[in-house]
């Protein structure tokens, strides 16, 4: 009976919670199927009261939606993979090898991460544009290649992998690249699935930098192209709210996703097996 | 290169570790350190990269940063918003996780999908979508608790109203953060406490939490980062007002940088807001105990 | 429960792309279709453009034109320029209007900048050192256009303005009649106006149903930065350089602000967060407005019948109205290689001497037309935001391209003293310190002292 009560009372907090959550998104949702008099309008209503779609099939007057959402996608995921590669493997040699200046190291990857951004994109602007990497996607993928937070989160991670599992396969004759790719890159599921969740966001959602360094339209991505409607005198929120609404659903695909790997990472993690 | 400080160190071994090593100070240095660099012999000059001014000064932005009445408030601010969000963010996202953690709940991906959801919506989005929230005449806030507060304009509540839609925004991630590290505990210690007769209160203060400290201290430092460079929702929700009751100090530096071309300005209240995030990142460090 | 959720988010996906896929084909064929007159002889008053000489010989080139947020209007330009000149592409680029400066000041920085791009003199400091000086005769701009004075730097013109824009009083038609008010009622001075603004307003014991004027949020731009003028004020003391924000003229104009809400209880610094927003809801029956805010009730609240009048005065005969802003031609990158300036000088002649494309922009924007041949152009005058403005335009004056700072610093003075309860003279007080420190490596100078009525 006790337990009965607390599993109705949690269930319910965490519903309300959810709508507490959710509510400001669906207004969101609901908003961009609204004219913009009536998302301003003093009498508000939930649901719109004259439906339009025009929101929806107007942003192909801004910007060519699709291939910017293209361009996202592909960015996304070519950065995501490389970041998630990387961080794992200088989370391995950060937290496995021994070797002078480690610490020292570690300490300066977790110190990039606190330079406030608005400083240092001024002369990496100037960098890009002194390589010749001016509106090309070298300028999006080269510099991103490692994360400092990335390669925190995964030095954390495999250090918490048991050194008896890597020295035994050490013994059986197998070389670092081996045990790498067969043995701390599956086991660091777990650590895998949270950075990749995290940097697909970074990467889909930033803006400023993609729109510096690419010029081309064809070539631009979709964080900028929602940018398009904060207009001089005013903000078309119908608008936006659409392009945000589209934009988030490849964000919470991956979410769902990496979910199940999550859990599946657990279930083979290092401690049961 | 490096010292042999293992024994069983391989051939293998040395050269992963050298090209590893290799490419992330090659990266680093490229990317970060030239740039932070420039950006720091910058702090000390006149430099505005539009009119291609740039004077030396000495120690003048610096001592501007040190007497400026704006910055100092800022920084209180800037304090206030980070302590109240990181905790709530960490109060809400642990409490959540373990909920859904526990037994009792039986949709446990439903909630983490859901309470996700505000994650991944673009700041931008949010901003907007919660400045209409908060709008005194059509806003729902006003309009559900029956109130007339001018939530965004009154220098009593436009902070807290932006902390709240941080809060909103942000919990999700603790929530992850946290369900992840329970996930990852290991089983036979809560086996322990159960077989010693502990309640769950005791299991969680006794057992759950403290082996969740790693967690905690890394969702507390991802905090303190990204909350001390926090300005998107100031610049849409409030513009810093009213007045300068809600200046964050990224704010100002966006504000210096961006809007004003005062880059080296700019470059000195950045150094110091890294200095300031350094001490509270070593604090967190500290009062947890952990070393490293 | 997980896959349904995936299946259902994959089938939105996939519909909301077929359906901007169909927007975007409707929207292309209608381009096509629409024809484009060449013409062969030359035109324009004073700068003539003459479509019969070639330009980069009649090779092929291709120009890059940046600018935020008019594309039609844009392209309508370019379609009828290179209609006459078929070997010239200009492609346009669209950005968005905040970071467009952040991005094309690095760009013009670099070689790869645009030889075209779309000026908003705010940001005149930041672009200045990329221009290349028109190559039309000063006289000749002169003797067309109004306020070219106030461009000319060194003897040489870098860009003109193309319209102005400055403030006028929009009034709910409705509510003007609900009140008993007729057309004899316009407000001619301040006084009249609060008279006015005191019958429109409705109250539920001590709670506003409806302002009779709102002046929220823009307060700063709309009253503070120019009705200074009609008391005989400058922004600027005579220097040029030092800001004159805590004159008694000032100081004046704020107390009124003050008095409007809590003397006379006309609105409310908590009834309608944006005075153009509330306006538009039908909350409040009188706003101060620029001239963009006509095409905003015309597309955003096209259900709000509004009037127009002209901006009262304290006296009658003011120094001037108003300030006035203008709407910007075209700057040409003079870091772009020779042959593409070549193009952006050609291209800006064009559409200096085109009145069709003088009198589109303007519209588009509602500014006033600075070509003085269009001052009493039919389609204009059809503006009623530009009618009331027609008899006096000559009495507003442009105070150059202010930085930022002097709007800003002026907005949270007025916060200050509205939210936080500072005194008046302290809070402009500490805006003028402001406005004197952020302008310290400024190299504006104003140009307040080539208004044609001067003292």
């Amino acid at each position: 009976m006790r337990r009965k009560v607390s599993v109705i009372a949690l269930n319910t907090i965490l519903l309300l919670l959810g709508v507490v959550t959710v509510y400001p998104f669906v207004w969101m949702l609901s908003s961009s199927f609204k004219q913009n008099s009536e998302i301003m309008a003093l009498e508000q209503h939930l649901l719109p009261q004259t439906f339009v779609l025009d929101n929806y099939v107007n942003m192909n007057a801004h910007f060519n939606f699709m291939r910017f959402f293209a361009n996202s996608l592909l960015i996304t995921l070519v950065v995501t993979v490389i970041v998630v590669y990387t961080s794992t493997l200088c989370g391995f040699v950060l937290s496995k090898y021994e070797f002078k200046g480690r610490k020292l190291l570690f300490g300066f990857v977790l110190s990039t991460m606190m330079i406030p951004w608005c400083v240092t994109i001024i002369p990496k602007y100037s960098m890009i544009q002194s390589f010749g990497w001016m509106d090309s996607y070298k300028a999006l993928i080269i510099p991103a290649m490692f994360s400092g937070f990335g390669i925190f989160m995964m030095k954390q991670h495999i250090s918490a992998l048991p050194d008896e599992i890597l020295e035994a396969a050490r013994m059986d004759g197998a070389n670092e690249f081996y045990i790498f790719h067969r043995i701390v890159l599956p086991m660091s599921k777990n650590g895998i699935s949270s950075i990749a969740i995290f940097q697909f966001l970074w990467t889909w959602e930033d803006f400023l930098w993609p729109y510096l360094v690419i010029n081309s339209e064809e070539k631009q991505l979709l964080a900028v192209g929602l940018k398009m409607f904060n207009g001089q005198y005013s903000t078309d929120y119908g608008a936006l709210f659409a392009a945000t609404a589209i934009s988030i659903i490849p964000v919470l695909l991956i979410y769902l996703f990496f979910q199940k790997q999550f859990i599946a990472g657990i279930a083979s993690s290092a401690v049961k097996g | 290169m490096f010292r042999k400080t293992h024994p069983l160190q391989s051939r293998s071994e040395i050269i992963l570790r050298n090209i590893v090593v290799t490419a992330m100070v090659i990266f680093f240095t490229v990317f970060l350190i030239v740039p932070i660099g420039i950006a720091f012999a910058g702090s000390f000059h006149e430099w505005n990269p539009l009119s291609g001014t740039y004077n030396f000064l000495g120690l003048e932005n610096y001592k501007e940063v040190f007497t400026s009445a704006l910055f100092g408030k800022s920084m209180l601010n800037t304090l206030i918003f980070s302590v109240v969000v990181i905790f709530f963010r960490v109060a809400l996202g642990l409490g959540i996780a373990y909920a859904i953690y526990s037994a009792l709940v039986k949709h446990k991906s439903f909630f983490r999908a859901l309470y996700y959801m505000p994650v991944v919506t673009p700041m931008v989005a949010v901003a907007f979508v919660w400045k209409f929230m908060y709008n005194p005449q059509i806003g729902m806030i006003n309009q559900i608790f029956g109130l007339d507060v001018n939530w965004l304009m009154n220098p009593k509540t436009a902070l807290l109203a932006v902390m709240i839609m941080t809060i909103w925004k942000d919990f999700g991630y603790a929530v992850v953060m946290f369900m992840a590290g329970l996930y990852s505990l290991p089983a036979d210690a809560l086996e322990a406490a159960k077989v010693d007769g502990a309640n769950a209160w005791q299991t969680f203060r006794y057992i759950t939490l403290p082996l969740l400290k790693p967690m905690t201290l890394f969702v507390v430092i991802t905090s303190i980062i990204s909350y001390i460079q926090a300005y998107v929702q100031i610049l849409i929700m409030t513009e810093g007002g009213p007045g300068t009751a809600t200046y964050l100090s990224s704010y100002i530096i966006y504000d210096e940088a961006f809007v004003k071309y005062n880059f080296g300005y700019a470059s000195a209240l950045s150094f110091v807001l890294f200095v300031i995030t350094a001490v509270f990142t070593w604090l967190s460090f500290r009062v947890s105990g952990t070393e490293e | 429960m997980k896959k349904k959720l995936l299946a259902a988010m994959m089938a939105t996906v996939v519909a909301a792309t077929s359906l901007v896929g169909c927007g975007s084909g409707a929207a292309k064929k209608e381009a096509e279709e629409k024809k484009v007159e060449v013409p062969t002889e030359p035109f324009g008053d004073t700068v003539k453009y003459d479509p019969s000489v070639e330009i980069n010989d009649g090779k092929d080139i291709t120009v890059e034109l940046w600018e935020w947020g008019s594309d039609d209007l844009f392209q309508e330009v370019i379609d009828g320029y290179t209609a006459i000149h078929p070997n010239v592409t200009i492609k346009l680029v669209n950005n968005p209007w905040e970071d467009y400066w952040t991005k094309l000041p690095l760009a013009l920085d670099g070689q790869k900048g645009p030889a075209i791009f779309n000026i908003h003199n705010s940001y005149h400091e930041n672009l200045i050192n990329y221009l290349a000086p028109l190559d039309i005769p000063v006289e000749d701009l002169q003797a067309d256009f109004t306020g070219v004075d106030a461009h000319v730097i060194d003897g040489k013109v870098y860009y003109i303005d193309y319209g102005m824009m400055t403030g006028s009083v929009y009034y709910n038609k409705q509510m003007w009649e609900a009140a008993g008010l007729t057309e004899e009622d316009i407000p001619k001075t301040w006084d009249e106006m609060r008279e006015v603004a005191k019958k429109l307003t409705i109250k539920d014991g001590d709670k506003l149903i409806q302002a009779g004027l709102n002046f929220n949020d823009d307060f700063h731009q709309n009253y503070l930065l120019g009705l200074n003028y009609q008391l005989g004020e400058n922004l600027f003391q005579e220097d040029g350089k030092t800001p004159n924000v805590n004159s008694d003229a000032m100081k004046k104009v704020m107390q009124m602000l003050v008095d409007l809400y809590e003397v006379d209880g006309v609105g409310s610094k908590d009834f309608g967060e944006k005075a153009a927003d509330s306006f538009g809801q039908g909350q409040s029956a009188m706003v101060l407005q620029w001239g963009h805010y006509y095409n905003t009730l015309k597309t955003t609240w096209s259900n709000i019948d509004f009037g127009v009048f002209e901006i009262p005065t304290f006296d009658g005969e003011p120094y001037a109205y108003n300030r006035y802003n203008g709407e910007s031609t075209f700057g040409v990158n003079k870091n772009a290689p020779e042959d593409q300036q070549a193009v952006a000088q050609d291209f800006v002649k064009y559409f200096l001497a085109n009145d069709d494309a003088q009198v589109a922009f303007n519209l588009a924007m509602s500014t006033f037309p600075a070509k003085k041949s269009l001052a009493d152009n039919e389609k204009i005058l059809e503006n009623p935001s530009l009618k009331v403005l027609s008899e006096h335009i000559d009495h507003y004056i442009w105070p150059g391209p202010m930085p930022s700072t002097v709007e800003t610093s002026l907005k949270k003075a007025g916060e200050d003293i509205f939210f936080n309860g500072v005194a008046i003279d302290t809070a402009l007080d500490e805006a003028q310190n402001n406005i004197i420190k952020d302008m310290k490596s400024s190299s504006f100078e104003s140009v307040e002292n080539l208004y044609t009525y001067a003292k």
